[in-house]
């Protein structure tokens, strides 16, 4: 049923020690289309035979205002979120906006068998989903032994 | 997947391990809030992604508020995970209210995912300006 997350926590054991590592190190290559780590909105990525699976977790975005495109093989989900608290008067303290405000955007590189031409996207409970097809050729194949 | 079971079961004793006096629990993500007061009482913003209004827990037990919620993603099946960013998809937070909140009054709305809680001050405890006469 969840299976954009996995059980454990030995994954986010293992990005502490990772982020811990780029910074005695002064970070190993990564992409350069790469976020920091903690960027709005955050994702997971997952494949099936047939997609390529990806979840933007972006709550209170307007859909209007989200934007998915697809440009040679580089998936962007970019947008604006607006801040919750615009009407603040004057008496109004402030104790806590650790919230994310304003715009955003992310960059997913597909694979090469990633479909442009497939592709679906869906935005329920602040969840974004998009399902990117693979091309026909790619699909996994049974082969026969002579 | 009965490796991945055995793996998340054996990490949840040696937290109950550690926390020997509170049972077990398992692993939960802290969500994001805005919190502002003004003179009508607290309003809270919570970033819930996934959580839909069955999966959302509020209660207010001993002066505290409670908010657990559970995201549910439907997924394709035979999914594989390859990145994440959100691994678990519980959420959990708690905060403490003070007596001149009136727990009876608080109101919820989920919407896209956000939370937006407001907890209004009892009546007596509002702000009131005191007319200084001078006779």
């Amino acid at each position: 049923m969840s299976g954009f997350y996995s059980g454990t926590d030995l994954f986010s054991e293992f990005d502490r020690l990772q982020r811990q590592m780029e910074s005695l190190f002064g970070g190993l290559p990564s992409s350069l289309r790469s976020s920091r780590f903690g960027a709005f909105p955050q994702i997971n990525i997952g494949t099936t035979d047939d997609s390529i699976e990806i979840v933007a977790f972006a709550p209170g975005v307007d859909v209007a205002g989200l934007d998915v495109a697809i440009d040679k093989g580089l998936l962007t989900i970019s947008g604006e979120r607006k801040a919750a608290h615009s009407d603040a008067g004057d008496d109004t303290r402030t104790y806590a906006q650790e919230r994310f405000t304003g715009t955003f955007r992310r960059a997913i590189e597909l694979p090469q068998n990633a479909d442009p031409n497939k592709v679906q996207a869906r935005y329920a409970n602040g969840c974004l989903s998009v399902s990117v097809g693979k091309r026909e050729s790619s699909k996994p194949k049974a082969i026969v032994v002579q | 997947m009965n490796d991945k079971t055995q793996i998340a079961e054996r990490d949840q004793e040696a937290l109950a391990r550690r926390e020997r006096n509170q049972p077990a629990r398992r692993m939960t993500l802290t969500p994001a809030v805005d919190v502002f007061e003004d003179s009508q009482g607290i309003t809270l913003w919570a970033d819930l992604p996934g959580v839909t209004k069955e999966k959302l827990d509020l209660k207010v037990q001993d002066g505290n508020l409670y908010i657990e919620a559970e995201a549910v993603v439907p997924t394709p099946t035979g999914l594989r995970l390859q990145h994440a960013e959100i691994r678990e998809p519980r959420f959990a937070r708690a905060f403490s209210l003070s007596p001149d909140f009136d727990t009876s009054k608080i109101f919820a709305n989920l919407q896209n995912g956000v939370l937006k809680l407001t907890i209004p001050r009892r009546d007596e405890a509002r702000p009131r300006q005191i007319e200084v006469q001078t006779n």
